[in-house]
Formats: C-alpha cells, structure tokens, sequence
C-alpha cells in the first residue's frame, strides 16, 4: 500500500495541472468530509450549548437564543427588572428595564437615567426584543460532577469494565483454541449453538438468571455484571476464532513436536501473534461495558455505591428531575475517557477489527 | 458462520488425522485438550443460557406471574394461540418490521459510505477524522438518548431551528409525531454505526492496490472501481453487518424505551415487539406469556438469519474460498 | 518484555479490583428493606430526607437495620418491583405508594390485623373513614393511613396581575369576579374562560383575539400536571365506570362530555398544551412550574416540585372548580407505606419490619410529609407539616384551602384510581388515550369512535384477556 511512489506507470515528467488537480480534490473531499462530520456531530453541539445555560436561559420557545444568553436585567428601587429594545415616538429605539408588565401598555425605567422615573408605554412589552448578554454557566460542569459523584462511578464502571474484560479475554482465547485447532466431535453444531447464542433476546433468559443470582445472593453485588464473562461470549469466540484460524499452523506443530503442551502453544505461540485481536475483543468489551445500561440497572437496584456511570446518569435525570443543562454537561464528561482509550489504542484497534471482516 | 463454512478448515485437520493412524494417541489426547479448553463456554452456556431458556420454554405453557399468590397452572398452548389473536403483537410485530425495513439498509449505507470517504486517498489529516466519526459511538446508549431529544426537541432543538431558517415554517415536532418518529430513530442509530464503519473501512483498506491498479489501466472511474471492486472484496463485511443489523433490530429496546417513557407513543408507532415483551413479562407480570413473546421473536430472528445465509451465496464474495 | 509487565499490572490491577467488588459480608442486627420508587420520595432533596429518617431510626433502634432502596427511574421502578419479588427476593416496606400503585401489586400486601394488636398501635387517632380506605374487601386492614393530597388550583398570581384578572376565589362556594365586574361560579366555564385570557402567544395576542397565532404560544392558561384521564375526568365530574358484579366497563355520558370539554381546551381554544407544547422548553421544568403556566389543577403532591417558584413568580392556591353537577368535589390522593408478603421472613424479622412502618407512619410523619408535600394523617403531625412547607414556600400562600378541601373529597367508589381487574393494563389502556388526544394526530381525531374502541379494549382487559 505504501509503494505508491515507486509505480512505474506514474508519469514523473513535471506535471502541474495533475499536481493542481490532485490538490483541488483533496480539498474538496476533505471540505466534503468536514460538512458530513459537522452534521454527524451536531448533537454534540446542541449539547455543549445547553450545557452551558442556567435553568433561566433554558425556559423558552423558538426564539431563544441558541448560545447561553442571559436576559440583561437592571437593578431599580432594589428589584431586577429585564432590559428590552423600546422603539420611542421619536424613531429610535431605547433599551429600557421592564418595571410593570400589562396587556395594553406598560411601564418601564431608563437604565441611563432611573431618577427620570417610570415611562409608559402603549402597546404589548411581548412584541419587544429583550436585551441579551452571553454568559456562560462553566460552574454547570463542577456542580455535576459533585452531584453525580463521578470519580466513584468512574472507579466503579472501571471495575465492571476491566475485570469482566479480563474474564471475556482469558475464556474466550480458550474457546476460540479449541474451535480453532483441536478435533472436537460435533465441532461444528457446536459452534453453531454458540453462534445461535446471539441471536437470542436477552429477555428469554432475565428472570431465571435473576432468580438464579438472587438465590445465591448475588443481587446488590456487582458479581452478576462480571463473572458470567468469565465463561466467554459468542461475539469474542467468533472473532478470536477467526483470527486463530488464520495463523500458520506450523509453528504449533512444531512446537508440540517440541514436546510443550497446548497450553504452552496457546500462550507462547498463538497469543503473542495476536494482540491485535485480543485487544479489539477487549475494547469491544470495555465499549459494551460502558454502555450496557439494563444489567446494573437491575442487579445493583438500591447499591447507589455500586452503580456504574450509565445507570448513574439515568439516575441523575430521574433525581434532580428536568435540569438538561446538568444532563448535558454528564453526557459529555461520560464520553471523554472512552474517546481518550480509543485515540490512545487506535492503531492496534484499527489492526484488530480488520479481522471482523477478513474471514466470512 | 454456518457448519458448512467453517467446515474446509476443521475437515482437513481430521483427514490428516485419520491419514495418520500412529498418531491417534495424540489425537485423543488432543480431543481431551479440546474439551478442556471449550468447558468455560460449555459450562457458561449450561449455566447462563440453555436452562434459563429452558425454563422459559416451560413458562410459556404456564400462567406464571410475577405478581400473583396463585400457584402456577398448567395452560397449554394457550399462550402460544394467543400471538395471533393479541392485536399488540400483530402491531408491535409490524412496527419493528417497517422499521427494519427503513433501518438495516440505512444501517449498512451511512457506515458504508463514510468508511468510503475516510478510505480516499485525496483526504487530508486521515488519522484524526477516524476518532471523531467512531466518537458518537462511545457515548453510553442512555446519554445519547438525552442528547438526541434535545437535539430533535420541536421548538429548540438544532434540527428544527435549522429546518425553518431553510424556509420550512412547520418542521415535525420529531418525537410525538407519529410519522416522524421512526425517521428520528434511524437518526438516533447512525450515532451506533461507528463500529459497522470500522470494520467496512479496516476491510477496504486491505483490498489489495493492485485490483486498483488494474482498474486504472482500463480507465476505470472512481464510481466503476468503488462498484466493481471495493463492494465485492468487502462484501463479506458487508454481510456480516447485515445480520448484526437484521438481528439487534430484532432486539431494539433501549432508545425506544427511553425516549417514549415506556409507552410507544405517539399512538403506538414507536411500540416495538420488545417493548410488548418486555411489559407484558414484567410490567403486566405475565411471565408465560412474556416467554412465548420472547420465544417467537427469537424465531423470527433465527429464520431471517437463515434466510440471508441462504442469499449470501449469490452476492458475498469470500477471496480466499478454495 | 514490555507486554509482559504490562499483563502482570494488570493482572494485579483486576485481582485488586475483584477482591473491591466482592460482598462485603459482616454480622449485622436484623435488616429491614425499604423500597421507594412506586410514587414520590425518589428526588434528590427527598432521598437526603429520607436517609435522615433512616440514620434516626437505625440510631434509636440498634436491633434493627433499616436499609433504603430507591429505584432508578419511575419508568422501571414497577418493573423492578415486580422483578424483586418474583425472584423471591420482596423488600419488606414499600412506600410511599398511592392508590394506584398499590393497586398493581394487590396480592402481595400483608395484612396488618394482628401485628397492628400485638405492638399496640393506635389507629383511633386517624379518621375512621381514612382508615376504611385501606380496609380489603373482607375487612381486613391492608395499610394505615399516611399521607393525603386533595387537589386543589394553584395559580400564578404574576400572569393574573399581568392580565388584569382578579385571583379564583380562597373559599369554597364563593363566586369568580369576571373583569367587567360580574360575579359568576368557580366552575369549569369559568376556567375555561378565563384560560383565553391567560393564554397569550409571541405577538402578545391572547386566545380571545382574532389575531392569536396558535402555533406561537408563549404562555399557557391551565393543565392538569401529569394527570391521568380517569382523574381528568373525575375533576369534570366524578363517576364511576366499573360495574363490579357484571364485570364490565361502560363510560358514564358526563366522562363523554368531559373527553370533548379537555379536546375543545387543547384543541379549540389552545389554552391547554399540546403534547408538543408541553414536552417543549418552554414548560421545563413542568407546566405550572416553569412561570410560564398561569393555572393547573393537581393533588398538592405537586407541592414537591415547585421549589423553581422561590424567587422568581408568585403563586398560591384556590378551591377546585365545580364539576359539571355544579358541585365542588375534591379528588384526593392517598399515600402510605406498606408491608409486602414474604413467606420466607421469620416472625421475628416481620415485627421489625412493622416496627419500622411504624416508625414511618408516626415519629416520621411530619418530616416525611413535608418532603412529599404531603399532608399528614397523623393530626399530631399536621401543625409540624404547615411550619415546613411555609417555610419552603415563603410567598403568600393559602394553605387553609387544603385543610378546607378535605371535607369535600370524593368517597371511596368515586375514587380516581379504584381497582379493576388486570389495573396495570387499563393504566396503561388509559395512558394510551390520553396521550392520542393530546398528540399531534389528536386534533383530527374522531373522540366518539376512539371513546367506543377505548371502552371495547378495557372490557377485554378486564373480563381477562391475557
């Protein structure tokens, strides 16, 4: 892929034109590429803005501003009164502080000269633009921070996530060994079921495994989110399989004709050829991790100290009742650390999914 | 995936085997490695799937309830008569249905798409836009929730401030009206394609350059080489995909749930078939009928699958087939 | 190698981490579960209340270990409940919990006769007629009163002034004084009137005017905060639509009526929001409560969500209008804490548990009820809650009206929430009606035909259709 440079069929004779036009493209695909992520990620937007608004900026119709703008108030007589723009009989329009609201006409003051007193004015103070300031409410992020307790549902989503993915890692490689390598009779129904183990709605199996955990008192403990990982997962098999199956055979041969047992092959031989597809298969976990919302929810009902960051922030919303700018701003903060994990691991995750795709 | 895909792999490992009679010891030795390593799934599978779906199975022949003092009666097959007289699962049915019908090819289509794009050569800075359009992936399903609805809300959100600055005076208010609110799921989803793009554009990036090459020589057009020869060498991705699609559609539950606060309204066009699962299972407490409704949906999910097995052979192109 | 020690961190790093999750498990006095999530008691300022309450009681009873649940969203916690005791795993105490969601789970409450005669509990300090709302069909007592809500209207008095209105009348019977200065009843026309009036859109056109601009509204004349249709309709006019001996379920003429009265408001005169309207910034955090909402009829239990009022809009509250009979009726809600079954609990462990519902019911009672906005049974409790909520609420309010109102609640048959056979499924049947009218397809909607299918689907709920 990277021998583009030394193709003979490339025309090396000084060429601006192709030079021009190869740029002008590459403008344009990438100019094509931002607009299409803008609109992808325009959500996010919505969001950061809202994040950043006080419960007062947030109340209105569709003409509130979209940034965080608050109303400009003037304090009269020990009372904050809202600034509008006030067309004047003399043509121009004065800002001046709303005093007393009515239907037909009402009263303001002149920010610039109170002392004059009250003004009236005919007509409806709704038709009036307000006079609007940008201030951003930043404290929204500190205060949900404090409220959500993020560190403790950082530190406990983190528990679930790695050691779950540490169980998921060390059944499925074992798993995914024995589909991939050994003569087992009826291999093949086998991995069928476990490939038919997906397509199963999780709903046929809750309330016997609820039952099941209750009964040997698990429920309010994490255990019920982490130790059925231990026993692999179809998804990991499947991908763990493929990846196994693509490794030369030979060096295990000729290991065990070495005299090391398989064990000794899977951990010196086959695992060090695929990090890649293990540390996909952990990431995948760690991502479902994150997100899986359902399993805590019931399993650590009442075990606030337990909960991870998803049923943490759908608790939140439930608790402090409509306040979207607290939501926002717990939306944002919940998908900074997974994007870090990714930018950090990209390139042997990157190698890693290749595999999904390979093989069938 | 099927037995008589995996099977060249595995069928030629016991041909060796049995060509070589000396080493049937270690054949059998090998067999008793395997088994060791398959027991952690075996047992799960006992554990966490074969007996719940058991007693599950036997649920929908009971009046199981979870709220109820009675004892348990026997019903019959009253349960499963039921299905096709309960108008909620004939709707709810169909929902998820139509749904998948707008659903999957979108959910192949936008991935597909931007991996395309992140695939060509002309753009500039790849390494940083692959993060930024996986990113809306990673955020846990709830949060997107919550960031959507703002997003889509009638008055405020960014979608309708933009659609009437563009001149249309009434856009749909996304999430009570009854027609809008399947086009505002599939929105919803294309923040979940992030992994469909990933293994569509890691594939094409293994394409090998040469077909390209090739392609370039005979004049070939960007669109006539994406056609011609990215689809197919990707098809099998693509393949893969689609039945993930095809069968977490057939689990879609979360965001709906979510959003219509439970209920699938506006006027039941957002009441998905695992939503009447899941409340007549546990909100109505009838466990009987809540397994037959999940034991049916999981039918009709085995059968889909199978069909587009049965259609893979027509159209997925594995390269290293022989 | 470097992979090498970066698998032994981790693997040190999981190993620390599991041996963090596992139970810890100690020797502990008897515990007692209370399970809070079917009703109110589940925002945040409620939970530090209730903990409170909880560290006192665990504190004065050192035999006992009274443990807090509070489900995670209200759209589950039904679901959760039902998951909790399915697996053989009750909590011991639920609450507080209404009319209604005691009605979902009837099989599963304990009865209380005996433990109520072994510790000597008093009930003859509460109203006889509230204790017989908890008595079962054969006289057993299922629960002892908690908590009333009459419903009442509260109004903002800010949009009344800003209108020129004069406020709803403080007492029952008295008459509305219209602007021009005619005295008509407090009854449904009237709201309905005065709506318009307080219903103004961008331009500052109200719904009397020919100029009013529908699609622009700004600020809204009346809703019923997260009422249910059967309450819509029993504010109209109270009624009864469940014939218990034939087991069936016939719409009564006035609750037609009353179906159109609510379409004509959302519909005609748009003086009651839209599902769109009301799911909009512009009513956050809820109708009333946003400032932008001049009247809304609602059990007092609304009292735990107007703490967004305190400084910015003045409000009080006023008599319920009379229905279309011409009389006043209150519809009230009733909370309490129950006891749930369990088969498994020693004897020793059910008299802890009524020890602590005990606790809840009485020493915690004013404390409680002011966290729910809930007016106590228990008299001893009532001065405790008017100081609380007064000093919540500092603004003028007439909390008299409440007090007054509950001479005037509807009587057990006429109750908003009365049993039905499979209640969860007409709840949800009932939901789905209303949400229909309220929804964008509800302005075109045919309300006779969708009232016949409505009464035809509930019958098939009720005589068993699952």
């Amino acid at each position: 892929m990277a021998a583009v440079n030394v193709n003979p069929h490339i025309n090396t004779s000084p060429f601006f034109g192709a030079q021009l036009r190869k740029l002008a493209i590459g403008a344009s695909v990438t100019l094509f590429a931002t607009i299409i992520l803008i609109a992808y990620l325009l959500p996010l937007g919505n969001m950061t803005t809202i994040s950043l608004k006080s419960q007062q900026q947030l109340v209105g119709s569709t003409d509130t501003p979209i940034l965080p703008m608050s109303a400009k108030v003037f304090v009269y007589e020990d009372k904050e009164y809202e600034v509008f723009q006030v067309p004047m009989q003399d043509g121009t329009v004065k800002p001046l502080a709303l005093v007393r609201k009515g239907r037909q006409d009402s009263d303001f003051v002149d920010p610039d000269n109170p002392d004059a007193g009250l003004i009236n004015w005919q007509g409806s103070w709704r038709t009036l633009e307000p006079s609007f300031v940008f201030e951003p409410h930043f404290e929204n992020y500190p205060r949900a921070w404090e409220l959500l307790d993020f560190p403790l549902l950082f530190k406990n989503t983190l528990v679930i996530a790695l050691t779950g993915m540490i169980g998921t890692l060390v059944s499925s490689i074992c798993v995914a060994y024995a589909f991939a390598r050994f003569p087992i009779p009826g291999k093949n129904w086998l991995f069928l079921v476990l490939i038919g183990t997906i397509i199963l709605p999780s709903q046929v199996t809750l309330i016997p495994t609820y039952a099941f955990f209750a009964k040997i008192g698990w429920t309010g403990t994490q255990l019920p989110l982490i130790v059925p990982h231990f026993f692999a997962n179809a998804y990991n098999v499947f991908l763990l399989r493929q990846f196994f199956m693509t490794l030369p055979r030979e060096l295990d041969e000729a290991a065990l004709i070495d005299g090391a047992g398989p064990l000794r092959v899977l951990v010196s031989i086959i695992i060090p050829q695929a990090w890649p597809a293990i540390i996909s298969v952990g990431m995948f976990h760690f991502i479902f991790a994150w997100n899986d919302y359902f399993g805590p929810l019931i399993y650590l009902l009442g075990e606030p100290q337990l909960q991870p960051i998803s049923v943490g922030v759908q608790v939140f919303n439930f608790q402090y009742g409509p306040n979207p700018e607290l939501i926002q701003a717990t939306s944002l903060m919940a998908m900074v650390l997974p994007l870090l994990i990714f930018v950090f691991a990209q390139k042997i995750f990157m190698r890693g999914v290749v595999i999904t795709g390979v093989e069938k | 995936m099927s037995p008589t895909n995996s099977a060249p792999g595995s069928a030629s490992l016991e041909a060796s085997a049995s060509g070589r009679p000396k080493r049937s010891t270690l054949q059998q030795q090998q067999r008793t490695w395997g088994w060791i390593f398959l027991s952690p799934w075996i047992f799960g599978f006992f554990a966490f799937t074969a007996l719940p779906i058991v007693a599950s199975l036997i649920f929908t022949f009971t009046d199981f309830s979870l709220t109820s003092d009675q004892p348990i009666n026997g019903v019959g097959l009253r349960n499963w008569q039921k299905l096709f007289s309960d108008p909620l699962t004939i709707h709810s049915l169909g929902v998820t249905l139509k749904f998948a019908l707008i659903a999957v090819p979108i959910g192949i289509l936008i991935p597909l798409g931007m991996a395309a794009l992140l695939n060509s050569k002309y753009l500039w800075g790849k390494r940083l836009w692959r993060p930024l359009f996986y990113l809306p992936y990673m955020v846990p399903a709830i949060s997107s929730v919550f960031i959507w609805q703002s997003f889509l809300n009638g008055q405020t959100g960014w979608l309708n401030r933009m659609l009437r600055n563009f001149g249309f005076a009434n856009p749909p208010n996304w999430l009570q009206d009854e027609t809008a609110i399947p086009i505002a799921l599939v929105l919803i989803g294309t923040w979940g394609v992030g992994n469909a793009m990933l293994t569509m554009l890691a594939t094409m990036q293994g394409v090998p350059t040469e077909l390209y090459e090739a392609a370039d020589v005979d004049g070939a057009g960007p669109l006539t080489k994406f056609r011609r020869i990215t689809i197919p060498m990707i098809s099998p991705v693509i393949f893969y995909n689609l039945v993930l699609s095809v069968i977490g559609l057939m689990q879609y539950f979360v965001i709906p749930y979510v959003i219509t606060r439970g209920t699938g309204n506006p006027n039941q066009s957002a009441y998905f078939f695992n939503m009447h699962l899941y409340k007549t299972a546990f909100t109505f407490a009838d466990m009987g009928y809540g397994s037959t409704l999940a034991w049916f949906i999981f039918i009709i999910a085995l059968a889909l699958t199978a069909a587009l097995f049965a259609t893979s052979r027509r159209w997925v192109y594995y390269a290293s087939g022989d | 190698m470097s992979k090498r020690k970066f698998s032994i961190v981790l693997i040190s790093l999981v190993a620390v981490l599991i041996l963090g999750a596992l139970p810890i498990s100690a020797q502990e006095p008897i515990t007692v579960t209370w399970f809070v999530g079917l009703g109110t008691g589940t925002n945040a300022e409620q939970i530090a209340i209730q903990e409170q309450v909880v560290a006192d009681f665990n504190a004065a009873n050192p035999g006992i270990n009274l443990e807090l649940n509070i489900a995670a969203s209200n759209e589950t916690s039904r679901d959760l409940l039902s998951t909790l005791i399915a697996s053989g795993n009750p909590p011991d105490i639920v609450g507080p919990v209404g009319v209604s969601g005691s009605n979902s789970f009837n099989d599963q409450w304990m009865t209380l006769d005996s433990l109520v005669e072994a510790s000597g509990f008093d009930l003859s300090t509460f109203d006889p007629a509230l204790v017989d709302l908890y008595r079962n069909d054969a006289g057993e007592l299922t629960a002892i009163p908690f908590a009333v809500y009459p419903s009442v209207t509260f109004y903002n008095a800010d949009l009344f002034d800003e209108a020129g209105l004069s406020y709803p009348p403080s007492e029952f019977g008295a008459p509305y004084v219209m602007p021009d200065g005619t005295e008509v009843p407090w009854n449904y026309d009237t709201v309905a009137e005065i709506a318009k009036i307080l219903t103004v859109d961008a331009n500052g056109n109200d719904a009397t005017m020919d100029g009013f601009d529908p699609t622009a509204i700004e600020q809204f004349g009346l809703n019923f905060q997260w009422a249910r249709v059967r309450l819509i309709w029993s504010y109209l006019q109270p009624a009864s639509f469940y014939d218990a001996a034939a087991n069936t379920i016939t719409l009564p003429e006035e609750w037609h009526q009353a179906t159109q009265w609510y379409w004509d408001r959302v519909w005609v005169d748009h003086t009651v929001p839209n599902s769109t309207y009301a799911a909009s910034d512009l009513l956050q955090p809820s109708g009333f409560a946003s400032g932008n909402l001049a009247m809304s009829i609602v059990p007092l239990w609304y009292t735990c969500c107007l703490d967004n009022s305190v400084g910015n809009f003045n409000w009080s509250i006023a008599p319920v209008p009379a229905s279309f009979d011409g009389e006043q009726h209150v519809a009230m809600d009733a909370d309490t804490f129950r006891l749930v079954k369990n088969a498994n609990r020693s004897e020793e462990a059910t008299a802890a548990a009524f020890t602590a519902l005990s606790y809840l019911l009485t020493d915690a009672a004013a404390t409680l009820g002011s966290a729910y906005g809930a007016f106590p049974a228990l008299p001893a409790a009532q001065p405790v809650w008017f100081d609380s909520i007064s000093a919540r609420y500092p603004g003028e309010i007439d909390w008299t009206v409440a007090v007054d109102s509950l001479a005037y609640a509807n009587p057990g048959p006429l109750h908003h929430e009365s049993n039905v056979p499979n209640y969860t499924q007409t709840y949800e049947r009932e939901n789905a009606l209303l949400s229909l009218i309220e929804g964008d397809t509800g302005a075109t909607v045919d309300l006779e035909a969708e009232l016949a299918t409505f009464e035809s689907d509930m019958n098939a709920i009720v005589s068993g259709g699952s």
